[in-house]
């Protein structure tokens, strides 16, 4: 277990924090649960890189997927499920098309952030697209500036989907609220936005 | 009556290689034959291509009858390569194969002087200048053929040594396998299991040691020793010392006179000796009697007498009764062999990791070695199989293993090579604690993991679907909890980028390998050399991997480098193949580069007969006077002899003072004789 230093300023305390990683850290039932929802091998990573190396966000940002099959593999679910860098997969699934040990990392990250989500941590932007999609049926949904230039080009201003027919929205929202997640989005949107 | 006359007239003829670009790259071929044009005594040259290949050396025999060479050069490559090619080119143009010399302009020239042209071009015209200037001066030689005896000498009964004498013995060759300890099997008997494949050690290796025991051609000498080794390839004299081992066979029992009598194993000795002594075979961990033997399936099944501990109080010489097979009064016997050729297998031992100060072994009761594991998982070992902790005796459930415990390490404590086998037998170790104890996680803390062999990344691939942890890291230090006696492994997980701070019941540290106690003496007896590691030295290490650079002595198994036991019973073969070939042909060459004696110089002064390191030189009476006599085939042509003798009495055949004066005169004088 890592120790606590005792420091009064909380700041210096987390600055300091012990990093060690203790046997206790890991979380066997974590990795359980990863591999029961991805339905892929993720115990059998044996670190290679070459799903960071395919991925197209790694260059632009902090995004590791390596890193997340490893604190897959040792169980360390916390460290996992805080790190906003799981939110950065477009789930293109290079990796998991090159991962010489077959297993499908982008179903891995899937999987972490459906545990994530679990415990409410999801980032805001994904969740106002939650929002979008209830209220409109689109994650992004149609503009005038989209509509003129559909005009322009001799369609209809409005694509011939839930924006034209406005009678499936309520099954969509249906969907959302059977699972919670407008719910969701709504309370943790709301707390967010009441934070800044 | 040695010949000391040479050409009066010498017509040598030069042939330069380019060798692809390997030569003429760096010096200029075509300035190199213009400038050989003009050297004394140069009939010929020329340049080509590949001089090696066929057209090339058809160049060679050519030239001797259309220029009536009576010498020849080749500036080219080392003489290692292609000396054998040429002489053979020459010999075919109808020239004694020894007026061939050789300059090598690639190894020591072109490939080291690769930017700088002219002066490698220089460099070569000194080489072709003295190679012609001996050339002039060579003598024809004849090639000696000696007999050979038809029996080989293997040096330790491990599964490499076994190997090869079954091998020699199949083919019908006598065969003497040695071994220092009382019973044959060596590291390999020691073992539990076998990776990949689970095979029980013992089960598939003890019929082999009933095969080597029963083989008629293998001539089983345990507890004994090399002493002493003279005399060359087909002709070695080799003195082995049987150790006092205080017991005799039946067989031994027999030719005595003793009816019925001899060792038979019954093993009634052993209850009543007083003295314990720990198990050398369970590395320490059960006590044996001064009168023992190391394990139920020992071959042979004969006991030995420790005569470091026995106190001689008779009692097991009572116990044995009318089998009479103690004599506690036994002594080292002597016994000379004629060996034709000997392969060398005296296999490893673990490096003591203690030195490692940091991993804690000998300090924390419950930090074992890789050996230690094998004993304490082994159903024959000490604790029946059940693995416990040494400090308690309770079952472990988080075990650590260390991998590169020594190896990979340049700080000069440690080895600085691989191991090799330790990653695969950790492997191992982690299959089984997972399979013996219920609940059981094994931790491998490693650098990398090394599955090289066949069926070995899968074998990888299983342990880690069966829930071993792996750890990417070098465990830096280990602790112990003094109340617990659990111990606190550090390390990086370098792939989490995270100091790792774990606590575990048992290490099991995967210590590096050395060469074994006492096989230097072994290596030093027959010459061989060893490598910068430690390990003996083969002769190349990819075309000739058994042989050494002792004709005759061939190496199998780990005393050549790391190996597991697919590698090490391959090498064995191979030893067992390249070692039948002498003794198969029944006689051998030697180059005749002999020292010879100038008798009407020699003053019999006996300076040269102690100076030389091969006992090739004697002192005989002749015609009333003492002389120097050189055994042709105990010479090495080393040149000791024939650099000391104050009287100049001594004749160096191919190596002749006239001849390499030319040489160095060539040289300093720039080609004016």
């Amino acid at each position: 277990m890592a120790k606590a230093k005792g420091y009064s300023d909380p700041k210096m305390e987390e600055k300091l924090r012990d990093r060690y990683y203790y046997r206790t850290d890991s979380n066997p039932e974590f990795s359980k649960r990863i591999r029961d929802i991805s339905q892929t091998v993720s115990h059998m990573c044996y670190q290679c890189g070459t799903c960071t190396g395919s991925c197209p966000s790694a260059p632009r940002s902090s995004y590791r997927i390596r890193l997340f099959m490893r604190r897959n593999v040792m169980g360390l679910e916390d460290e996992a499920l805080t790190d906003p860098d799981l939110w950065l997969c477009t789930t293109c699934y290079s990796c998991t098309d090159r991962c010489p040990r077959d297993i499908a990392p982008t179903d891995v990250i899937m999987a972490m952030r459906n545990l994530a989500a679990e415990r409410d941590i999801i980032p805001v932007n994904f969740l106002k697209t939650v929002q979008a999609i209830y209220t409109t049926g689109h994650g992004v949904p149609n503009n005038d500036v989209n509509r003129a230039a559909r005009q322009r080009l001799g369609l209809e201003r409005e694509p011939p989907t839930v924006h034209k027919y406005k009678q499936y929205l309520p099954g969509i929202q249906k969907i959302l609220d059977h699972y919670g997640l407008k719910a969701r989005a709504d309370k943790i949107v709301a707390e967010a936005e009441k934070h800044a | 009556m040695v010949d000391t006359t040479m050409e009066k007239n010498p017509r040598i003829g030069v042939f330069i290689c380019h060798c692809g670009t390997n030569i003429a790259g760096s010096v200029d071929v075509k300035g190199l034959v213009e400038y050989a044009k003009t050297l004394p005594n140069v009939a010929f040259a020329t340049d080509y291509q590949y001089v090696c290949s066929t057209p090339g050396q058809k160049i060679i025999t050519d030239a001797i009858s259309e220029h009536k060479l009576t010498g020849t050069v080749v500036a080219a490559c080392s003489p290692r390569l292609h000396e054998p090619t040429f002489r053979t080119a020459t010999k075919e143009g109808g020239l004694n194969p020894f007026r061939f010399e050789m300059a090598n302009i690639r190894e020591q020239n072109s490939w080291v002087h690769m930017h700088d042209r002219e002066a490698a071009t220089e460099k070569a015209k000194d080489a072709v200048r003295m190679a012609v200037a001996k050339a002039s001066l060579l003598q024809d030689l004849e090639v000696k053929t000696v007999p050979v005896e038809k029996a080989a000498l293997i040096v330790g009964a491990g599964v490499a040594g076994m190997q090869a004498a079954l091998d020699l013995g199949n083919a019908g060759i006598k065969t003497y396998l040695v071994e220092k300890n009382p019973t044959i099997g060596g590291r390999m008997s020691q073992l539990d299991k076998t990776f990949p494949t689970l095979d029980c050690s013992q089960c598939i290796l003890t019929p082999k040691m009933v095969d080597v025991y029963r083989n008629p051609n293998i001539e089983l000498m345990t507890y004994s020793e090399v002493e002493a080794v003279e005399g060359y390839i087909g002709n070695f004299d080799v003195t082995i010392r049987k150790k006092a081992r205080g017991v005799i066979s039946m067989e031994e029992a027999e030719a005595k006179g003793i009816k019925g009598g001899g060792c038979n194993g019954c093993g009634d000795c052993e209850p009543v000796c007083p003295v314990i002594k720990p198990n050398p075979f369970e590395m320490g961990m059960k006590p044996r009697k001064a009168i023992y033997i190391y394990h139920p399936q020992v071959v042979p099944l004969l006991y030995t007498v420790d005569f470091d501990s026995c106190i001689k109080c008779g009692l097991c010489v009572e116990a044995c009764g009318e089998k009479k097979a103690i004599d506690l009064e036994m002594m080292d016997e002597f016994v000379k062999l004629k060996i034709g050729t000997v392969i060398i297998a005296t296999g490893y031992e673990l490096f003591p990791v203690e030195k490692k100060t940091e991993w804690g072994y000998k300090q924390f009761d419950n930090v074992v070695t890789s050996l230690e594991f094998e004993r304490l998982i082994c159903a024959s070992g000490p604790t029946g199989g059940n693995v416990i902790r040494p400090s308690d005796g309770q079952k472990p459930k988080k075990i650590g293993f260390v991998l590169c415990a020594g190896s990979r390490d340049n700080t000069g404590v440690g080895k600085p090579y691989c191991s090799r086998f330790c990653c695969m037998y950790s492997l191992k170790h982690a299959h089984q604690i997972i399979e013996k104890i219920p609940g059981a996680t094994p931790y491998l803390f490693y650098m990398d993991i090394r599955s090289f062999g066949k069926m070995y990344e899968e074998f990888y691939y299983r342990i880690q679907d069966e829930g071993a942890k792996f750890i990417r890291g070098r465990v830096s230090n280990i602790l112990e909890d003094p109340a617990t006696k659990n111990l606190h492994v550090y390390t990086e997980d370098t792939l989490l980028g995270r100091p790792v701070d774990v606590e575990l019941d048992m290490v099991v540290l995967a210590a590096a390998v050395q060469p074994m106690e006492g096989a230097d003496t072994v290596r030093k007896l027959f010459g061989v050399s060893c490598s910068q590691d430690g390990w003996m030295l083969e002769a190349h290490p990819k075309l000739n991997p058994c042989g050494t650079t002792t004709a005759g002595v061939y190496l199998a198994g780990v005393c050549q480098g790391p190996k597991d036991i697919p590698d090490a019973v391959a090498q064995a073969e191979g030893a067992a193949s390249v070692a039948s070939i002498p003794l198969h042909r029944g006689f051998v060459e030697l180059e005749p580069y002999f020292a010879q004696c100038i008798e009407e110089k020699c003053a019999g002064c006996g300076m040269c007969v102690n100076l030389c390191p091969y006992q090739a030189l004697s002192l005989v009476e002749k015609e009333g006077r003492r002389l120097m006599q050189v055994t042709e085939a105990k010479c090495k042509g080393c040149g000791t002899c024939g650099g000391f003798c104050p009287g100049g009495a001594i004749w160096m055949q191919h190596f002749a003072t006239p001849q390499i004066v030319a040489q160095i005169d060539a040289f300093l004088l720039g080609g004016e004789q």
